[in-house]
């Protein structure tokens, strides 16, 4: 594709950020503009998740954005999270817009929490097959899923755990991470309480307030713009057959998330590099089976071997397929995915704070157990 | 004047308290346990105690109770009654004439200094209460502190539904494709969709078979047997109408579908299990799952 | 030092074990203090700091960065949000005041939830 990420900005990551989501959004926004040395006038398109609260029209308000000849929307939750990027990229190059600036801010933590049980959700005709019956929160949706790949591929909780274990260890040595400092054990993740067994505390991400913001321009001009653009060179949206939100517990297999396999195939063949050319894996991490469950859809393993994979140590930041070096959303904070791609951006420029030597190819990925999306990220 | 304002005159009026001593003199062994406690690596705390420890020395301790004659005490009390029952403290400003030497017995002498309110606060409506405390060496005054509590009524907050086990189930909502599937349970019946058209079973059910695309489903009743494909054991957060922990189980029926249910028993996959009905009300009645022992 | 010098910052893991020791050390029995079943029961999300703690984290902030031979004359701080156990609480400061020997310094120690405290400290130092 001929679009890149020009600019990066975030707020702090908090529990209780103590501002509204629109003046968090505004604040990212302005800092990835900044950080790419634009103007809020240069902006003609804004991108966001159907979640989001903050209107585009009112972010542009306060950003002072005097026109947009371009506006979307992406549903699914987290799914979302790269495919604000695909649309960006689409405007940028179909000349829909020039400067379109991606968002997703909330006080997930303080606020609206999505781990809570949402009575109001049952009114949706598909969640009355579950919450009704007592399965109402995202970690034990997983779980149901997490329990019969358990007993298909022999998995245990402690691979499971690994995943937690990696992504705490990289969050320790990143300041911006709100578990910084704080890495855990393998024993620690076995002593945390279950939330929804086969899920202990330590599979599921924490909930976090904040906002990130990314903005996307065509690769001629981020190559004139102060920082080095992260070229988008596949971007990927997938849904599955029979699919559902959270809940596509009626097709055949239990096993896999084969909307992230149509996210795979996209990638792949648009990038023309394979999982063997990735340098930087940035997984959504909401729940830890997850991981294991994409590592194969991705191509990195085949079906069941994750827990074997990850064990040999390859998710470490000097193995076959470093991951979520900032820490991910178990570690540095639950923004949707979002600071994911940002930490990807960083990863491409060579000034992520656990930044991995040469790299030339960052695997990103959205929300799983939804309908989903995914980026490729390189070198100009 | 309110009440209140006439009582918190009265009980200024009184002035000062009985100074109330110390339990111990300034000693060197609690000082070292608060050094310890706090982190502080001061090398100068070996023949005075560390100023910020003042009111450490006249704690009233593990069975400590208020002197009678204590405003603070006094004043909560009246509070308490006129419904501000909860409290929380707001500032403490405290000067230091001078620091306090090991061996030296203190002694703490409290006066109400100033009642003000009915004030709006986050917390609810309430009161803030300020004192005066001195403390002395012999007739020395040492130190000082100003103290102020809000002594609020906690502004009414809806309980949260989420963490409410009593609460109300959540119910499904129904809709002209899923009707016959709630109307089934309140006639004890499990119904699986069956395409009118080329016969495919299909749950959960929808308005046109993706097989043939008719839009003509039927349905056949379930005999309600089948296996745990997968399942949950929730333990948080609370959900409504539950009592946690329990089992979600995704049984595979025996027609060939899946379906979510609870389960009343020990799970595992493979077991055997089969429909009950709960009745909840007129209008809903909920399948569930409960072992059986074939097989 | 002079006015507007800032002080490092200064962060303290606010473990169970910490909020409990000090509590004890400034013979502060509370209940909320050291007893997480009754803390929740009272309608807190775990046990908190103590005041005379909180004042004690202000002292040490200030000497910290002044040096032991500074004298710590007034500490005033106003209370807002509770430092749970496993809050980081942070701690910023700056000069704020000169006259002479005598220095006041504005404190602020925050918690994810917010601010948990803001004061000054007037200390003196030597010339």
């Amino acid at each position: 594709m001929n679009a890149a990420i020009a600019g990066i900005g975030a707020t702090d990551f908090s529990k209780n950020s103590g501002r509204s989501e629109l003046q968090l959004a505004a604040e990212a926004a302005r800092a990835a503009l900044t950080d790419a040395g634009l103007e809020p006038s240069d902006v003609d398109g804004l991108v966001t998740f159907t979640m989001d609260t903050n209107a585009e029209v009112a972010v542009a308000r306060e950003l002072g954005i005097p026109e947009l000849t371009f506006f979307s929307r992406v549903h699914y939750g987290g799914g979302a999270a790269c495919a604000t990027v695909q649309q960006a990229a689409m405007a940028v190059e179909t000349g829909m817009a020039e400067v379109v600036v991606c968002y997703r801010a909330f006080n997930e933590r303080s606020g609206h929490r999505f781990g809570q049980v949402q009575t109001a959700a049952a009114a949706n005709i598909d969640n009355s097959w579950s919450y009704p019956m007592g399965l109402g929160t995202p970690a034990a949706m997983v779980a149901m899923f997490a329990r019969r790949y358990m007993h298909e591929y022999g998995a245990t909780s402690e691979d499971f755990g690994r995943v937690a274990v990696v992504d705490r260890k990289h969050a320790a040595t990143n300041p911006d991470a709100w578990f910084h400092g704080r890495p855990i054990t393998l024993d620690d993740h076995q002593a945390s309480r279950w939330i929804a067994e086969p899920l202990r505390l330590l599979d599921c991400c924490q909930e976090s307030d904040g906002a990130v913001a990314l903005v996307v321009t065509s690769a001629e001009r981020a190559r004139d713009l102060p920082n080095k653009p992260a070229v988008i060179s596949a971007a990927a949206q997938g849904s599955g057959r029979d699919q559902f939100t959270m809940t596509s517990y009626y097709r055949d297999d239990l096993t896999g998330l084969p909307e992230m396999g149509v996210v795979a195939r996209g990638l792949w063949r648009r990038s023309g590099i394979g999982p063997s050319d990735v340098d930087v894996a940035v997984l959504y991490d909401h729940f830890t089976p997850f991981v294991l469950v994409q590592l194969e859809e991705l191509g990195f393993c085949g079906k069941g071997e994750a827990k074997d994979f990850v064990a040999s140590g390859a998710l470490e930041l000097d193995g076959a397929l470093p991951l979520n070096p900032h820490g991910g959303q178990l570690g540095e904070a639950y923004l949707h995915g979002m600071n994911g791609i940002a930490e990807a951006v960083r990863q491409v420029r060579g000034t992520a704070v656990n930044q991995v030597a040469d790299v030339e190819h960052v695997l990103v990925t959205a929300g799983t157990g939804v309908p989903t999306s995914g980026l490729v990220l390189g070198q100009g | 004047m309110t009440d209140i304002e006439k009582e918190a005159a009265r009980i200024a009026e009184q002035g000062e308290s009985a100074p109330r001593l110390a339990r111990d003199p300034v000693n060197l062994p609690m000082i070292n346990n608060w050094l310890e406690a706090i982190g502080d690596k001061h090398p100068g705390y070996t023949e005075v105690a560390p100023p910020a420890m003042v009111q450490v020395w006249t704690m009233p301790g593990l069975h400590g109770r208020r002197a009678p004659d204590d405003p603070l005490g006094q004043m909560m009390a009246i509070l308490d009654e006129a419904g501000y029952t909860s409290v929380v403290a707001t500032n403490s400003d405290q000067t230091y004439h001078r620091y306090l030497k090991v061996g030296e017995h203190l002694s703490m002498a409290t006066s109400l200094e100033d009642v003000t309110g009915p004030k709006r606060t986050g917390l609810g409506e309430g009161w803030f209460v300020t004192t005066r405390s001195t403390w002395y060496v012999g007739d020395e005054p040492v130190a000082e502190m100003r103290f102020r509590v809000l002594k609020y009524r906690p502004a009414q907050k809806p309980e949260p539904v989420a963490e409410t086990p009593e609460a109300q189930p959540i119910r499904p909502s129904v809709n002209r494709d899923t009707e016959y599937f709630w109307e089934g349970c309140r006639q004890n019946e499990l119904r699986i969709q069956r395409c009118g058209g080329c016969g495919l079973l299909r749950h959960p059910p929808g308005p046109m078979c993706p097989e043939c695309g008719a839009t003509k489903p039927k349905y056949l009743v379930s005999d309600g047997l089948g296996v745990v494909y997968s399942y949950v054991v929730h333990h948080h957060p609370a959900v409504p109408g539950k009592r946690t922990p329990f089992v979600i189980a995704l049984v595979e029926l025996d027609e060939g579908v899946r379906m979510l249910g609870e389960l009343d028993g020990e799970p595992a996959i493979g077991q055997r299990v089969e429909v009950v009905f709960t009745k909840v009300d007129d209008e809903l009645t909920m399948p569930s799952w409960r072992p059986r022992a074939d097989r | 030092m002079r006015i507007g010098d800032p002080l490092p910052e200064w962060h303290v893991e606010a473990t169970p074990t910490f909020v409990i020791s000090t509590a004890l050390a400034t013979r502060d029995f509370q209940d909320v203090h050291h007893d997480r079943d009754l803390a929740v029961r009272r309608g807190s999300k775990d046990i908190f700091i103590n005041i005379l703690t909180t004042t004690g984290l202000v002292q040490r902030y200030v000497t910290d960065w002044a040096g032991p031979e500074a004298l710590v004359r007034q500490i005033n701080v106003r209370l807002g949000a509770p430092c749970f156990a496993y809050d980081t609480l942070k701690f910023f400061g700056q000069v704020v005041e000169r006259q002479e020997q005598d220095l006041t310094i504005e404190v602020v120690g925050r918690t994810a939830h917010g601010d948990h405290v803001t004061g000054t400290v007037r200390i003196e130092v030597p010339a």
